[in-house]
């Protein structure tokens, strides 16, 4: 027996002044109860047997104090928190990751798989020896610490609290690498992973993660489920046709039983579409619509058993998409005349165009694009971007090249949006001038005789220059040409940032801004903000949750809005079949025995329920009138 | 208003309530009762052993005696004088109104517990004195601790018996019991003799035969009805306490047992049996009077022994 709190000196101090007081009021006469009686001469009869009855009062009197004496002792000895020493020994040390993903959402064990998880991390936290200390990690998307490394039940159980599951994939690796790294050093250590099992590759993550010398433990989690998940959903405007939108999907059958589902599609909140199919055991099944009407901004799709029942997993029967938002822009187009052109802009009805010659004045007016044809004169500042087709020599915001000749693209940068959809191997052009990009252009296509389309920006004005005229070429007679001209006045306007009809939860995402600001604002589902921060133009956000997000920026007359959507869309988590064994590498994960040798005596807990016990007996004989 | 004086308020309401209680119309019907049931039970029976040793102008023939110089001649005896030849007087017995002395005990004891002895000696007064009045007999009523605290001047009538409800209930408790030395007052001041009922709870640190013996000593016809609270023999009290006496505050500190317990109920008893002895050595009516038994039938009591009444 070791005393692990007041050194035992100051605890003879303390009970030395303690137990003097006492005995000096035990000392002191006691107060009797004044009681009248009527006639006190009769009580002289039994005041003679005072003395025979004074012994007896007296070795009351001296039980009472033994007795106070024993509780002050056994309070003074809680004071010390005695502990045996066996609990002294060197402690454990214990990383609980503790899955919380989509999957531990489901409701297979009630109320769901997280909070029996929270149950079994508490029973583990009360088992913890004396010595021990535990971590609680939240395992998400990013490993998310949310206790230090304690032995108190009062640090563990609000951490153990606050657990909750998202709508992401438990990302094992990141898990496992933060606890090997969190028991560096360290004796004992323990990795305690709680889990459904759902954790995607395990014999690859066992390949990049080295355990070290912590034993591996684990606590399964989850019965068995039965579940239909949409694993897919995006949505998007025709380009040629923005007025109109196709949608994809693709609903999944986890089971190994056929299901009868039952697919709805809402638009902007109002059911558009309901179709019921049968889904084989294990089947993806994509689904299109086409020609889509009926919605203007957000999509959701709703899947559930075609009887009514919910499955096991609510948190990938719902998806969500935005469509991508309409501006009209303002489009000023000088030129002395191109059929092409003017055919390309009437593809889209959400254009302003104004069209000048060249060398005429130019209107005073805001324009988002000038688009300027064979011809390079100097734009305003109310002229936001410029296209350049065909431009002279002089005024262009990069110096031209060479003189080309018979040429093509030859290399072309395809995950550019300005070239999105285009296929332009084979687009024959007669003659042309290579551009000379600057300093922190890009070139975007090029041709094995030098750079043929370059964006860039000059003085906080984008630009993308065409070193050729597309009536030189086969260009204008492909669908290329109109898609070329309208991706090109798409990003310049920065419609296109909500062409990502959805994103994917549990990664980071990049959401288009404009790039002169710093910081943006993510309002997630739930209605909480979130300050994020802008780089490069794409405001930075790592999201968990499946649902419509907002997001602002800005203030003023700079101040730009605009809303986006996430979705689970993993299939892995959708499976929701548990597992009961996890190894890693050549590590077994053993049960968890809790409450086994080790756990946590305190003992001075003990002492005051003796004190308390030890007064309820004085308590008790004291209206009974035995020690009164 | 004081949050003090809430009880203020109410107390005194309150005593006034129970003291108009003390006295109310079934008890004022009961003592009617008493009164018929006295006539009857005892009308003739007992009028002989009231009658005055005086010999005077009564109705009831006493005794002949020889005629003197100077008797009245309407008195003297003129059938024995034929027969015998012999002049005597005839003499009849002096009738004289009985006086009743009610002597209430106003001691602090009295109203221990509650006021439980003193309610039921001030009804048992009342009774007593209600009865009395009605034989048209004279009664007085005196109020007594150490002295003599307070007095109803003699009366008598049976409509008087409001005056004695109003001097009864005016009486307080309060002060240390010495029947000797307020009787001895009470004797100075009372000198025609006759019935003298004593209510007490006979708890008197000088002996409680002082007061009767001075009653007894000065011609009185002591009456002794004691005072009984059974749950004085046995209060509730044990561990370690402090006694003191409600009177004189004499203080005893002692640690009360069970065993205690019994030994001062075995002595109240003692003390009771010594006054009955007493009494009983000294032929003088001794009535317990318990406060749990209702003061009607204590008074039929009290008549079924006789004595009180002519």
């Amino acid at each position: 027996m070791v005393l692990s709190g007041l050194p035992l000196a100051q605890l003879l101090m303390i009970a030395g002044g303690a137990a003097s007081v006492t005995v000096l009021l035990y000392i002191l006469k006691l107060r009797r109860r004044a009681v009248p009686v009527p006639f006190a001469r009769i009580w002289d009869a039994v005041f003679r047997d005072r003395q025979a009855t004074e012994l007896f009062s007296k070795l009351r009197r001296l039980l009472s104090l033994l007795f106070q004496l024993a509780l002050l002792a056994l309070l003074i000895f809680a004071l010390g928190d005695p502990k045996p020493r066996t609990s002294l020994l060197e402690g454990r040390h214990l990383v609980v990751l503790v899955d919380g993903s989509a999957s531990m959402k489901a409701v297979d064990v009630k109320p769901t798989r997280i909070e029996v998880a929270k149950a079994e991390v508490k029973k583990l936290a009360r088992g913890l020896g004396s010595a021990d200390r535990a971590l609680i990690v939240q395992m998400g998307a990013l490993p998310s610490p949310l206790s230090t490394m304690s032995s108190e039940i009062t640090e563990l159980d609000p951490a153990i609290d606050s657990l909750t599951a998202s709508d992401t994939r438990a990302d094992l690796e990141r898990g496992l690498s933060f606890a090997v790294d969190s028991l560096r050093g360290l004796p004992k250590p323990e990795v305690v992973v709680v889990s459904d099992g759902v954790l995607g590759d395990v014999a690859e993550i066992a390949r990049r993660v080295e355990l070290g010398n912590a034993q591996l433990k684990f606590i399964p989690i989850g019965k068995s489920g039965t579940n239909v998940a949409i694993s897919e959903f995006s949505v998007r405007r025709y380009p040629l046709d923005k007025s109109r939108s196709e949608v994809m999907l693709e609903v999944a059958n986890t089971n190994d039983r056929p299901a009868q589902v039952e697919l709805s599609l809402l638009g902007d909140g109002t059911i558009i579409d309901v179709s019921r199919f049968l889904l084989g055991p294990n089947e993806r099944l994509p689904r299109y619509y086409q020609d889509l009407a009926g919605a203007s901004r957000t999509l959701e799709a709703k899947i559930r058993f075609a009887d009514g029942q919910a499955d096991d997993l609510p948190a990938d029967d719902h998806a969500y998409a935005l469509m991508p938002e309409r501006h009209r822009a303002r489009v000023l187009v000088i030129s002395k005349g191109n059929t092409y052109l003017e055919a390309a802009l009437l593809l889209d009805e959400y254009l302003d165009v104004t069209t000048v010659a060249p060398g005429s004045a130019l209107p005073s007016e805001h324009f988002d694009v000038a688009i300027l044809d064979g011809t390079a004169d100097v734009l305003p500042e109310t002229v936001a971007a410029a296209l350049y087709l065909n431009p002279p020599e002089g005024g262009v915001p990069l110096k031209l090249g060479a003189r080309l000749t018979d040429f093509g693209f030859d290399t072309w940068d395809k995950k550019s949006p300005i070239l999105r959809f285009l296929a332009l191997g084979d687009v024959q052009v007669a003659n042309g001038r290579a551009l000379v990009p600057g300093t922190g252009d890009r070139v975007l296509g090029a041709s094995d005789q030098g750079p043929i389309l370059v964006s860039g920006a000059r003085s906080g004005h984008p630009f993308v220059a065409l070193g050729f005229d597309p009536r030189g070429s086969d260009l204008v007679l492909r669908v290329a040409w109109p898609l070329f001209v309208l991706n090109a006045i798409n990003a310049f306007v920065e419609e296109d940032t909500g062409y990502v009809s959805s994103f994917r939860t549990g990664e980071v995402w990049r959401i288009p801004v404009p790039s002169s600001i710093d910081s943006a604002t993510v309002i997630d589902p739930h209605g909480v903000q979130h300050v994020v921060p802008v780089k490069e133009g794409r405001a930075v956000y790592l999201g968990e949750e499946a649902g419509f997000y907002k997001l602002s920026a800005g203030s003023g007359s700079f101040a730009v809005s605009s809303e986006f959507a996430a979705n689970l869309s993993d299939l892995a988590e959708s499976r929701i079949t548990p597992v009961t064994e996890l190894s890693i590498g050549r590590k077994k994960a053993q049960p968890v025995v809790i409450g086994a040798p080790g756990s946590r005596r305190e003992l001075w807990v003990y002492l005051l329920a003796a004190v308390l016990a030890l007064s309820v007996i004085e308590w008790v004989t004291y209206h009974r009138r035995i020690t009164v | 208003m004081g949050f003090l004086d809430l009880f203020r308020r109410d107390t005194a309401p309150r005593a006034k309530r129970r003291e108009r209680a003390l006295f109310d119309d079934e008890f004022q019907r009961k003592l009617e009762m008493l009164a018929l049931v006295s006539r009857r039970v005892f009308a003739g029976r007992l009028r002989a052993e009231r009658r005055s040793k005086k010999k005077g102008s009564g109705l009831e023939f006493a005794d002949h005696r020889d005629y003197v110089a100077g008797d009245d001649f309407r008195s003297v005896d003129w059938n024995v004088y034929q027969r015998f030849g012999k002049l005597l007087v005839r003499l009849y017995e002096e009738e004289e109104d009985l006086s009743i002395y009610l002597i209430v005990d106003c001691s602090s004891s009295m109203a221990f517990g509650d006021k439980k002895k003193f309610d039921q000696a001030r009804r048992l007064c009342a009774a007593l004195a209600y009865v009395g009045l009605a034989n048209l007999d004279r009664v007085t009523v005196v109020g007594v601790n150490d002295a003599v605290v307070s007095r109803m001047p003699t009366t008598r009538g049976k409509g008087r018996i409001f005056k004695v409800f109003e001097f009864l209930s005016q009486l307080e408790p309060g002060g240390v019991t010495d029947l000797g030395t307020a009787l001895k007052t009470f004797v100075a001041q009372h000198k025609r003799r006759g019935l003298a009922v004593l209510f007490s709870d006979l708890y008197d640190p000088a002996g409680f035969e002082a007061g009767i013996n001075v009653l007894r000593f000065n011609k009185f016809e002591p009456y002794v009805v004691e005072l009984v609270d059974p749950a004085e023999a046995r209060p509730s009290l044990k561990g370690d306490v402090r006694i003191y006496d409600c009177e004189t505050g004499e203080e005893r500190e002692l640690t009360i047992t069970d065993g205690m317990l019994d030994k001062m109920q075995r002595a109240v008893s003692d003390y009771r049996a010594g006054i009955e002895r007493f009494c009983a050595q000294k032929q003088v009516p001794y009535f317990p009077a318990d406060v749990n038994t209702p003061f009607d039938e204590l008074v039929l009591r009290v008549f079924r022994r006789g004595g009180f009444l002519r």
